[in-house]
């Protein structure tokens, strides 16, 4: 099949993505990861703490609090598992490891921010670009007004790193 | 229409295979997006996500105009700033945003495994930090109003402009489309102007080189890349 032996244009799949998220938008909501993405935490948080020490943290019952339902996070699942089953069909599928230590330190920090900054603005990328944006939603033009200007200090402090 | 909750969840794992099949067939990456265009000039990302955004938005005002859709209801304010400049910091710095990491995981790559941890860790820190300033406000005490005590700007999106100036919310998905379309529009003429301008080197490379090996056929110490004159 040749949607396994060649790259795609990423400009054809990002448009049947935009028509499935319509629908999506229709029957549901539209494309997040983020919150799915808390949910997973709090899920984990009180698999690992129990459900009387996350209850002393408010946030798990005033903002998110933890629920297997939650569609949003199937999301997520689902993309891990299409992207395997993606890379397997494509012969794409091998364990990869970060080489260098400054790559597992820029990892790190880099998934601390992005936890952090998701949760501080209650929308992640995706929320920005392929949700509020679209629907013309004040907080798209925020969100877009600050992940071009992180993306742009980002790339200033990685090619600092690439260049050092 | 109304969906149980078990529908709920494997419509969204159904959708969420689809995009990951095709995210991960097209190596399509936000942080590629814009990175790439800041760092290198390249634009082949930013253009699927103009197109896809585009799209979008024609859809979502359409049917937001016939009073259809599941809009997201939050408000906003300095927090919504503050919280994608360091998410757009972070992505950068790991190579990753929200949808690759998750695609990358699925092709064995442990460093998106290691990024998507910390991304969790970072948001539980961000909960035992908001349970002690409640900033920002939680979602079931947002009026929808601007509350500048609480650097609030309210909620706003096509709905509430169609409601407030008795115009079909897709009057200004159209507007907001053009303006995407003349951005990807720019990025064509762009890459066009760089194409042409690659062709011309290679055209006066390849006239060039000729003089070029037949000087260095004879013996001669013409260094590559200078232009021979015919009395070479």
């Amino acid at each position: 099949m040749d949607l396994f032996r060649k790259t795609l244009d990423p400009v054809i799949a990002l448009s049947a993505i935009a028509v499935l998220n319509i629908f999506m938008f229709l029957l549901i909501g539209s494309w997040t990861v983020g919150g799915g993405e808390t949910m997973m935490t709090g899920l984990a948080a009180q698999a690992v703490l129990g459900e009387e020490t996350l209850a002393r943290i408010p946030f798990w019952s005033l903002v998110f609090e933890p629920d297997w339902a939650y569609w949003k996070m199937y999301i997520s699942f689902g993309m891990l598992f299409g992207a395997f089953v993606g890379a397997v069909l494509s012969k794409e599928f091998y364990l990869r490891f970060p080489r260098r230590l400054n790559e597992w330190v820029l990892i790190t920090i880099g998934g601390l921010l992005m936890g952090v900054g998701i949760r501080l603005a209650f929308v992640c990328n995706v929320s920005t670009f392929f949700g509020m944006t679209p629907e013309m939603n004040l907080g798209g033009y925020l969100s877009i007004s600050g992940i071009l200007a992180g993306a742009w200090v980002g790339s200033l402090i990685y090619k600092r790193i690439l260049e050092g | 229409m109304l969906l149980s909750p078990v529908a709920e969840c494997v419509l969204a794992f159904l959708f969420g295979s689809v995009v990951g099949l095709l995210v991960q067939r097209s190596r399509f990456c936000n942080t590629a997006a814009l990175r790439d265009a800041i760092l290198f000039k390249s634009y082949r990302n930013t253009k699927a996500l103009l197109v896809a955004m585009i799209i979008l938005t024609l859809g979502f005002t359409l049917f937001i105009s016939v009073g259809a859709g599941n809009t997201l209801h939050f408000d906003v304010g300095l927090n919504t700033f503050a919280g994608l400049f360091l998410f757009g910091i972070g992505m950068v710095l790991a190579g990753a945003c929200t949808v690759s990491t998750w695609v990358k995981c699925g092709e064995g790559n442990f460093g998106a495994l290691w990024a998507l941890l910390f991304t969790f860790i970072g948001m539980f820190l961000f909960s035992l930090v908001w349970s002690h300033t409640y900033w920002p406000p939680a979602p079931a005490s947002m009026t929808g109003e601007p509350n500048l005590a609480a650097l609030q700007l309210g909620f706003a999106n096509a709905e509430t402009l169609q409601a407030k100036l008795g115009i079909p919310a897709i009057f200004f998905g159209i507007i907001q489309a053009a303006v995407l379309f003349a951005l990807y529009r720019a990025i064509l003429r762009k890459e066009a102007r760089g194409k042409a301008m690659h062709e011309k080197i290679a055209r006066e490379h390849s006239t060039a080189r000729p003089v070029l090996v037949s000087s260095a056929g004879a013996g001669g110490t013409v260094p590559q890349g200078v232009p021979a004159t015919p009395a070479d």
